[in-house]
């Protein structure tokens, strides 16, 4: 079936393509495709992309290589992880028996059934990623999480030996369909481990939760407050103590047989592989909960319809099948040494999990295996341990002593670097493997441990269709008087491990998972798409009992008190001339929520269709002050050019005057400041300064002597008012020359005018007198 | 109609809540204007700071992005 998820990777390859030199292109065309004429580029990547869309083409072509390239192959498909490091896959040909593994690698590439990953990748965003597949319920698009950014623009590959010379760590990446064709032959193992069809072994199978519950956990930790990275790549220490001491997160799993060190750190690097976390400046924050069934975004990886199972409607498979192809991408932590940050170059353990997997899928239906021989095949026949990187697997003893600085040492389960430490294969098994429901354990008499890959596991690993039907028992919450919910394993799904993350905080993993209603998780709830009512049909659907009423209503409250106060971050905020235009847009259908009589307001202007509206104008809250307002001729008078102002200004405005309500209709507005106006402004705290300066922007102008006085006036100290007698001269000279001439000079008060001075009335008699002397009469009228 | 992209406001549920936020010097700091007996307008770019006091004061706010 071709699906949208073989579409994108087709995309990929069509962009990988184009990033060729065209006598590599032609190379690789000649084996994929074998062209009988010298097409153009484009018209050999089409073929080339028809060949790999092609069931049968790709089975010829897939017999021209030997078994090793094919079985490499397969182990891709089986890792449902289509992108793979060059390292990984030579250390898996090694094990597979070839004697040089890079020349399965070349082969393939030069044959177009694998891809150099060249340019940068990018990870698609989390809800679009892997476990995003529980709620659609798609198997096989799990393993992408990731697109390529365009090659255009860098230089054409030209060699892969130059390629896969370069210093940094080469990766690869296969189509599905390849993948797919490839795991249709079965994989020859050298010298396996034995295996035994045991009867009368009590089977142990988990239930798959563990790792999605502690997902759950570590997301609501990251929600809560992120966790910062240091420069090295580890965690600041604040952040590492709640990752190794939250007792839910790192608390031994009843589903576990084999200790497992650093869990916390384990689940947050799993979390970020995984789609569930993302790293952002540093800083491990939370990504949109992709278990949850309400979660309605869509990728071109993810959003087939087409790949939903029918047989997992719960979303467990997939949900489980995500965290496997997740698991090659794990960084800073493995399973043998814990927490490793930033010490991965060269990691054993994608290559070494899927190993042990898929050889214990080749082994026939029901048999079962040793977990220890597993480890012992591996540890023959990996590169990495069989060259002698191994020391002797710690007695118990000591193994229970390094692991006891897990709690509170600062690297918990690590190891002093001089000593090496044992594979860890069957801790994986056991460890990871079992809880993860890939496999099923059983206890032999001798305390051994026997494995063999679950109905789930043989679905994973593509060794079935389907995965195996799922058993559910929708009731399965027991909500308490006391907020507290009581969440029995049996009855959860990834679904509703999602949705409870959402408004309740996980405070115990086990048998049985406590969650805790408290306000902040409840109002991180609403805060989100979650609303009362489907809070409440949650508990209600999945509850054993009736909600209490205590419950419901501290649900309510909470709810209620959430709905007091709104705060809109950036809204659209629609002003209209009058109330009647108002009601108007309403009537005619404007989403908006009315605010007074000419505003009313959107969250988000996406839905608003403004064909059906006249806009006048259009301002950005965010943007600064613009000049928009005309001064009067009297000062005081100032008009607002509507189609200009905006927002602030109309608040400032109704603090600083009274609006006159004439020319409204002709786009402009005026208001006039008044003594009682700008009285009110200085009580409300408007300063000199403040007015000087808002003047200024909005007009352009200095403040106007009439508003400067009102303003003022009230502090200013009084004004004298008194008789005075005014001499007026015929002409400015006389006028200068009294003021000049020392004897009239003394006897003139101050000068009004070019030809007026004002003169004491008890100094009118002497200034006549010496006016008379120079020849100048003075009147009096 | 107008329109004003982006705005940040507060919208109470009713006059007395509005004047209880006011009532904080720290969120009052930030709102520049009372649109209406129920609407705070929020200086821009201090939406979150806003919306952390008003939890420190032990509200609940509605955030509509």
């Amino acid at each position: 079936m071709h699906s949208v998820n073989d579409e994108f990777w087709s995309s990929q390859i069509r962009r990988i393509l184009e990033s060729y030199d065209e006598t590599l292109l032609r190379q690789v065309a000649t084996r994929l495709c074998r062209p009988r004429n010298h097409w153009p580029a484009e018209e050999l990547i089409d073929r080339c992309l028809d060949t790999i869309g092609n069931a049968a083409m790709l089975d010829r072509r897939l017999k021209d290589h030997d078994d090793c390239a094919q079985q490499l192959l397969a182990l891709i498909g089986q890792s449902r992880q289509f992108v793979w490091n060059v390292g990984n896959l030579v250390e898996m040909a090694i094990a597979l028996g070839a004697a040089d593994g890079l020349k399965a690698v070349r082969d393939l590439l030069e044959a177009g059934l694998l891809f150099p990953k060249l340019g940068v990748f990018e990870e698609l965003p989390a809800a679009d990623r892997s476990l995003k597949a529980a709620a659609t319920g798609s198997s096989n698009s799990v393993a992408a999480g990731f697109s390529l950014r365009s090659p255009v623009g860098r230089g054409r590959l030209k060699d892969f030996e130059v390629w896969l010379a370069q210093g940094t760590l080469p990766a690869t990446f296969a189509h599905p369909a390849v993948a797919r064709r490839a795991m249709s032959r079965p994989i020859s193992w050298p010298d396996p481990p034995i295996c035994e069809d045991k009867r009368n072994l009590t089977i142990l199978e988990a239930d798959g939760l563990d790792w999605p519950l502690r997902l759950a956990v570590v997301w609501q930790m990251a929600t809560s407050a992120p966790f910062r990275r240091t420069q090295q790549g580890d965690y600041f220490k604040r952040d590492l103590e709640r990752l190794q001491n939250d007792s839910g997160l790192t608390g031994m799993s009843t589903d576990s047989l084999a200790p497992t060190s650093d869990l916390g750190l384990a689940a947050v690097s799993w979390g970020l592989a995984f789609g569930l976390l993302r790293e952002v400046e540093g800083e491990v924050v939370p990504c949109e909960f992709p278990m949850s069934g309400v979660h309605t975004g869509c990728s071109p990886v993810t959003s087939s319809q087409e790949d939903k199972s029918p047989a997992d409607a719960s979303g467990l498979a997939s949900t489980l099948a995500g965290l496997w192809a997740a698991l090659p991408r794990l960084q800073d932590w493995n399973i043998a040494r814990g927490w490793q940050p930033g010490a991965m170059l060269g990691n054993p353990y994608p290559s070494a999990q899927l190993l042990a997997l898929a050889l214990l899928a080749a082994m026939p239906e029901g048999h079962w295996a040793r977990a220890a021989a597993v480890e012992d095949w591996l540890i023959s026949r990996h590169p990495y341990w069989s060259a002698g990187n191994i020391s002797p697997r710690p007695s118990e003893d000591e193994d229970l002593g390094a692991r006891g600085k897990g709690k509170n040492g600062k690297r918990g389960g690590k190891q002093s670097p001089s000593a090496e430490p044992a594979a860890g294969i069957s801790e994986f098994l056991l460890g990871i493997a079992y809880p993860l429901r890939l496999l099923q354990a059983a206890r032999s008499a001798n305390g051994e441990y026997w494995v063999r890959v679950s109905p789930m596991g043989r679905w994973i690993l593509g060794c079935h269709a389907n995965p195996p039907p799922a058993v559910h028992f929708p009731q399965t919450l027991l909500v308490q008087p006391n907020l507290e919910i009581l969440a029995y394993r049996q009855g959860l799904t990834p679904a509703l491990i999602a949705r409870l993350s959402w408004f309740a905080s996980w405070k115990t993993l086990g048998a049985a998972c406590t969650l805790q209603l408290e306000p902040a998780s409840v109002y991180r709830a609403l805060q989100s798409r979650e609303s009362l009512t489907s809070i409440t049909q949650t508990l209600e659907r999945h509850g054993l009992k009736a909600l209490p009423d205590a419950v419901l209503e501290a649900l309510k409250t909470w709810s209620n008190k959430r709905e007091r106060i709104a705060v809109y971050s950036a809204a659209a905020l629609f002003e209209f001339p009058g109330p009647a235009e108002l009601s108007e847009a309403l009537a005619r259908g404007l989403p908006a929520v009315k605010l007074t009589d000419r505003l009313a307001i959107v969250p988000s202007e996406d839905g608003i269709d403004y064909r059906h509206f006249r806009l006048t104008g259009t301002r950005d809250y965010c943007l600064p002050p613009e000049q928009c307002i005309e001064v009067g001729d009297d000062g005081v008078t100032l008009t607002v050019d509507l189609a200009r102002s905006d927002l602030l200004l109309e608040t400032e405005l109704q603090g600083l005057g009274e609006w006159v309500n004439a020319g409204a209709n002709s786009g402009r507005r005026s208001y006039r400041l008044t003594p009682e106006s700008l009285a009110a402004a200085r009580g409300n705290g408007w300063s000199l300064g403040n007015l000087e300066e808002w003047f200024s922007q909005r007009t352009g102008l200095a403040l106007s002597p009439a508003a400067k006085m009102l303003f003022t006036a009230a502090s200013t100290p009084g004004i004298v008012l008194r008789r005075q007698l005014v001499l007026h001269l015929d002409n400015v000279e006389l006028a200068d020359g009294l003021l000049q001439w020392p004897p009239t000079r003394d006897l003139i008060q101050a000068r009004l005018g070019p030809t007026a001075v004002t003169v004491a009335e008890d100094d009118v008699a002497e200034l006549t007198k010496r006016c008379l002397q120079v020849g100048v009469e003075l009147r009096a009228t | 109609m107008k329109l004003h992209r982006r705005v940040c406001l507060i919208q109470t549920e009713d006059a007395i809540l509005a004047e209880e936020v006011l009532a904080n010097r720290r969120i009052a700091q930030d709102v520049v204007g009372r649109i209406a007996d129920r609407v705070l307008l929020v200086r821009p770019g201090r939406v979150e700071a806003v919306v952390q006091e008003l939890q420190k004061m032990g509200h609940t706010p509605q955030v509509l992005r």
